[in-house]
């Protein structure tokens, strides 16, 4: 479904990927765990559509040239983005963006728009999954949220958005283990056989709960080492000292293909 | 980063919407301005003689007054002698039935989506049209009468209701008040005047729209509106003007009057042409606008101003009585060539009186947007109070936006707070927004729409989706 | 206001600088309550002030030396517009070159030229016009590149009305290397009762690195005027701190125009103005943003007794293309008595887009409650007002990096009374 081919992105000289090659069928669960600094939200957003990259290689949702849309058609070729710091939009009522986020994206799918009255029964639904009260709507968008509450707010928008593929970008990072666990029970409650994610991580703890597919270990801008989730409690236990030092152009470059575990 | 500038500047260039002329008959005076003018215009309203007086007195001081010195306005200068002083469309007013409006006025209203017909009237607004200086019709006027509000033209006031105006005209704003007060306090030729009689609560919004439409007209139009003892009124002003080459000249007065314990909220959607995309005609709006509010009376100011190509206007509140009240919300938008020098003024007379100030300046295209705020405690001022917030947003390189607010406190327990800032919409809302799907466009209207919110939660409903619309229109390229 | 043909005394100048002052003033004239520089400025007594070509005091001013404060190091003592070698010492540690403003325009014109040079169509003030034709004296302060002093140098200004004119006007130039590191404290004082007042014109270069922290103390008496401009030229990644402390006179004014002209540039400019008696206290601040990525911060407190007057007019004027500017302003008011009076004008003024500017101004009175609470604690409620107070003012003095500065002002300010 996601096909991501010797992907480079570099801000001015400074390369960030450097030839990164991934696959994601439908439904899987891959983890991208790595140090600060490996390319990890880089590579987020260089699938989301960000500016300011140059950008080398292939990335392909079924098929469709990603690299080439804007980041709003990308969203509505389903991708979804959760941010790691989601971004403060003061005065603008939570529920209006959320209902401005899905009508756009299903008029350019050319489905029609859906009516407040319908928006408002998603929206219920999809606060329940995150355990969000109905206030939560009528605050503006993530402003003067706290951490939690913002995270939060993006598994809420992705509950709405329902996307082909979600790529969660540190979605546990500075969350306490409640909110860990909600936020958990939120993604897990969305898998399903046509939606694929992409969750990227620096520690393990977060895939005690959202139980991956698959594993890759990104280093310098290049995965380094794939396995299954047995992968992430070696990380846990040894570090990636092991990954930093090895010689990192012998690092296997050919796209992984997924096999179940 | 460029192409979201390059964005921003095409979606500023929207163009204006209301731009059409209506080919009305019109009974014009030749250019020129001289006491036989002022004299004729008292003429043609057979006033009575004392306001004949008081127009030759305004007349006399503004011969003797120098034209302001624009401190951060660039402007042409204007020719008062090549400005028409009078232009009425011919056909007599009617001001009974609505079956009675001239067919070609009903449908310039059409096109402006005020609809005049009862039937399709907003529910619960009273509306004035005054079309370039006189004043066409004014609806549900039955209704009010019931309640005992006076709502009508200003020169069927002049006519039926006389002790009121003579003693209410000039008490706010006198005569010498300024330059441009005075000119219209000279020849100003209709308007609206309200009176809302003790502890009447008005029973639905009063409105009155301006339409500029004659060529090389001036627009003086002069409103009055009275609050008596323990009443409520809330009044909403529209503006549009035809697209021109020519610089047109509007200066309005506006005075409110605001009793004991009474009420008076005044809503603006200043829509005038604002010229082309490269500055040239657009509306001169130069307007005063005061109110004074006498023991724990309030008055309310709410603008938001999209349109003309010079705005010079500072809605003001003199607190005169204890725990009066005072508040001011702006929205100030210059694209294109625009320039706004906007702002309030609230003198604090009485003791334990409030005002507050929020400000929203938008800057775009080559707009240069200026708020100027005095807030001013007399050494009678005890515990006065003053917040303000004023808020820039610049949208490309080639704007501007500025502060200067004047803060002068006679009075040691006065509070007054002054809080400032100005941003630019962050690369990092636009992509997020669009990340959730929106087109840019989409996104920096939210996004400007959302800066402004604390000022369209003071308009009544149906201007803040008006006043939303408009915005997003000035905005975007999406009405061409 | 009289002034004498502006014929030079002492030392020559160059003559580029050599201007007729009447005609300049022909053209702009003094200001008036329309300027906006100067629309609360008490016009009438301006108007009394009379200016000249300098003059030597010979006179013994027993009085001056107890008002000065003591500060170890380098010092120029400019007494009515002339320098007192007398109670100067200017010798200097390495890198660091103190001399009096005449004999830098004898000798090395080109040092000081653009403190006279000035365009005729910048000449924007009076007061700048009288500075240039009557000012030939003073100090410069030239430190080499690199340079990183340990002791403040000190410029006293002192101002002695004199029977054949009353006002007097200083220059003073500092220039600071690449990479340098100075601190400059400018002490402005007056002697007798008489009528009279100065007029110290400032003008700091800051070459590339190069960091100032500059200190102005006006402490005139009462009865006099003081009007202080410093103007600054901030190369890249320099850094000018300024601490002015408006005290003194029955008009004084400190005014500065700072220009960030090279990237990555700061100024952090802080000060108190506290007023008493009928005390006018103007503060004339504006930073010009004029390079990207620069940073600046203004701090000003004011606390007015009596019938003083205090005004703030700050300015922050961000150019076309200055983006990454980063600019904040803020200005409190302490108002202590029924006839005191506020006037704060804090402006903004963008021209580039790339900017993240912010505003404050507050007024108001001492805090009740808290008054209440010391109360209750058992002070008596003046001292919980004089606590108060210093303590809002105390957040001023607090930038001063310098002991007995510190020491000078809180004495100055009677914290000590407490």
């Amino acid at each position: 479904m996601l096909h991501v081919e010797n992907l480079t992105a570099a801000i001015g000289q400074t390369k960030i990927l450097k030839g990164l090659n991934l696959d994601v069928g439908a439904g899987e669960v891959h983890a991208i765990m790595g140090p600060n600094g490996s390319g990890k939200s880089t590579f987020a957003h260089t699938i989301a559509g960000r500016d300011g990259y140059e950008i080398t290689g292939t990335v392909t949702l079924d098929g469709a040239d990603l690299l080439g849309m804007e980041p709003e058609d990308r969203a509505a070729a389903g991708v979804f983005m959760g941010f790691q710091y989601p971004v403060e939009i003061p005065g603008v009522n939570n529920m209006y963006f959320l209902r401005t986020a899905l009508n756009s994206v299903r008029r350019s799918r050319g489905d029609t728009e859906i009516s407040a009255r319908e928006f408002l029964k998603v929206a219920k639904d999809a606060m329940d999954l995150v355990e969000m009260k109905q206030d939560f709507l009528d605050r503006a968008v993530n402003a003067g949220f706290s951490g939690g509450e913002k995270k939060r707010n993006e598994i809420l928008q992705m509950a709405i958005m329902q996307p082909r593929l979600a790529v969660l970008d540190e979605t546990d990072s500075g969350l306490d283990i409640d909110a860990l666990r909600i936020i958990a029970g939120g993604v897990n409650a969305l898998r399903g056989p046509e939606r694929s994610m992409i969750v990227i991580t620096h520690y393990q703890r977060l895939l005690d709960y959202i139980k991956p597919d698959f594993v890759h270990v990104l280093v310098d801008g290049r995965i380094v080492e794939s396995g299954d989730h047995t992968l992430a409690l070696h990380l846990e236990d040894h570090g990636y000292a092991d990954f930093l030092n090895h010689g990192l152009d012998d690092a296997p470059e050919q796209p992984l293909t997924g096999v179940r575990s | 980063m460029s192409e979201t500038l390059r964005d921003i500047e095409e979606l500023t260039e929207a163009s204006y919407e209301y731009g059409f002329s209506t080919d009305l008959d019109t009974d014009i005076a030749p250019p020129g301005l001289n006491e036989d003018v002022v004299r004729l215009i008292s003429a043609k309203k057979n006033e009575p003689e004392w306001l004949l007086a008081w127009r030759l007195k305004a007349f006399e001081a503004w011969q003797a007054m120098e034209e302001p010195d624009w401190a951060k306005l660039q402007i042409a200068p204007i020719d008062y002698q090549a400005i028409s002083y009078w232009a009425a469309p011919r056909k007599k007013p009617v001001l009974d039935s609505m079956d009675d409006v001239d067919p070609e006025i009903r449908e310039m209203f059409d096109k402006l989506g005020i609809p005049l017909h009862e039937q399709k009237m907003l529910s619960n607004v009273a509306i004035d049209a005054v079309v370039d200086s006189v004043s066409v019709t004014t609806t549900f006027k039955k209704t009010l009468a019931e309640a005992g509000v006076i709502f009508c033209s200003f020169s069927e006031a002049v006519q039926e209701y006389p002790d009121l105006v003579r003693e209410h005209l000039g008490s706010v704003v006198p005569v010498r008040d300024n330059y441009f007060a005075a000119l219209n306090s000279a020849v100003f030729s209709d308007g609206s005047f309200c009176y809302i009689p003790k502890g009447v609560r008005c029973p639905m919004e009063l409105s009155t729209y301006f339409r500029i439409n004659s060529e090389n007209t001036g627009q003086f139009e002069r409103t009055l509106i009275v609050a008596d003892d323990d009443s409520h009124v809330s009044y909403l002003e529209g503006c549009t003007a035809p697209q021109r080459d020519e610089n047109q000249l509007h200066a309005a007065v506006v005075e409110l009057v605001a009793k004991d314990r009474s009420e008076i909220k005044y809503s603006t959607v200043q829509n005038w042409y604002p010229g082309d995309e490269n500055g040239v005609g657009g509306i001169y709006n130069f307007v005063t606008k005061r109110g004074r509010a006498h023991t724990d009376a309030k008055i309310s100011w709410t603008q938001v101003e999209t349109g003309s190509a010079i705005t010079w206007k500072y809605p003001s509140v003199i607190l005169q009585g204890d725990r009066s009240v005072g508040e001011f919300y702006s929205v100030a938008l210059s694209s294109k060539h625009q320039q706004a020098d906007t702002g309030t003024k609230m003198v604090h007379i009485g003791a334990d009186t409030t005002s507050s100030i929020i400000s929203k300046g938008i800057s775009a295209g080559h707009g240069q947007n200026t708020y100027r705020g005095l807030v001013k405690v007399l050494r009678s001022g005890v515990n006065a109070r003053n917040y303000t917030q004023c808020d820039s947003l610049l949208l490309g390189k080639e704007c501007g936006a500025h502060t200067i607010p004047y803060i002068e406190v006679k009075n040691p327990s006065a509070q007054i707070e002054h809080e400032a800032s100005t941003s630019t919409i962050g690369e990092d809302q636009l992509y997020y927004c669009r990340q959730r799907g929106m087109t840019e466009e989409d996104a920096m209207s939210m996004i400007v729409n959302g800066f402004c919110r604390e000022v369209f939660n003071e308009l009544p409903m149906e201007f803040a989706v008006e006043a939303q619309r408009l915005l997003s229109v000035s905005l975007e390229g999406s009405v061409g | 206001m009289t002034i004498d043909s502006p014929t030079r005394t002492g030392s020559d100048l160059s003559p580029a600088a050599r201007r007729s002052v009447a005609e300049r003033l022909d053209v702009i004239g003094y200001p008036t309550k329309r300027h906006e520089a100067w629309r609360y400025a008490p016009h009438r007594t301006l108007g009394a002030l009379s200016f000249g070509p300098p003059v030597d005091i010979a006179a013994a001013l027993p009085e001056l030396d107890a008002k000065m404060p003591t500060i170890e190091g380098p010092r120029i003592v400019v007494v009515n517009g002339l320098v007192d070698t007398e109670r100067s010492d200017l010798t200097c540690p390495d890198g660091l070159r103190l001399s009096s403003l005449a004999d830098v325009s004898a000798e090395q014109p080109e040092r000081v030229a653009h403190h006279f040079d000035i365009a005729d169509d910048e000449i924007d003030d009076a007061y700048l016009a009288l500075s240039i034709a009557f000012g030939d004296d003073g100090a410069v302060v030239r430190v080499a590149d690199d340079v990183t002093l340990d002791v403040p140098i000190h410029v006293v200004d002192v101002a002695v009305p004199d029977p054949t004119r009353n006002a007097s006007c200083t220059g003073v130039v500092i220039h600071l290397g690449a990479r340098s590191s100075a601190t400059v404290i400018e002490t402005r004082l007056g002697v007798t009762d008489e009528f009279g007042g100065s007029n110290v014109r400032t003008t700091i270069t800051l070459d590339e690195g190069a960091t100032l922290e500059h200190v102005v103390l006006q402490d005139a008496p009462d009865t006099q005027v003081h009007l202080s401009r410093i103007d600054v030229t901030q190369a890249a990644e320099s850094t000018f701190n300024a601490r002015s402390f408006n005290l003194g006179a029955a008009f004084g004014r400190c005014a500065y125009n700072v220009v960030l002209a090279g990237a990555g540039a700061t100024a952090d400019l802080s000060g108190l103005f506290f007023g008493v008696g009928e005390q006018v206290l103007d503060q004339q601040i504006n930073v010009v943003h004029a390079a990207p990525d620069c940073t600046s911060r203004q701090t000003f407190r004011g606390v007015l007794d009596d019938r003083s007057t205090g005004v703030f007019n700050g300015g922050i004027d961000v150019r076309p293309g200055a983006d990454g500017t980063d600019a904040e302003q803020s200005n409190d008011n302490l108002l202590l008595s029924n006839y005191a009076e506020v006037n704060t004008q804090p402006r903004l003024e963008i021209l580039a887009d790339e900017v993240a500017c912010k505003h404050g101004a507050t007024v108001g009175q001492l805090d009740e409650t808290a008054l209440y609470y010391m109360r209750t604690r058992g002070l008596r409620a003046d001292e919980a007002r004089r606590l108060l107070i210093n303590g809002f003012a105390d957040q001023a003095i607090d930038d001063v990096g310098i002991e007995p500065v510190r020491a000078w002002i809180t004495h100055r300010l009677g914290h000590d009374d407490v």
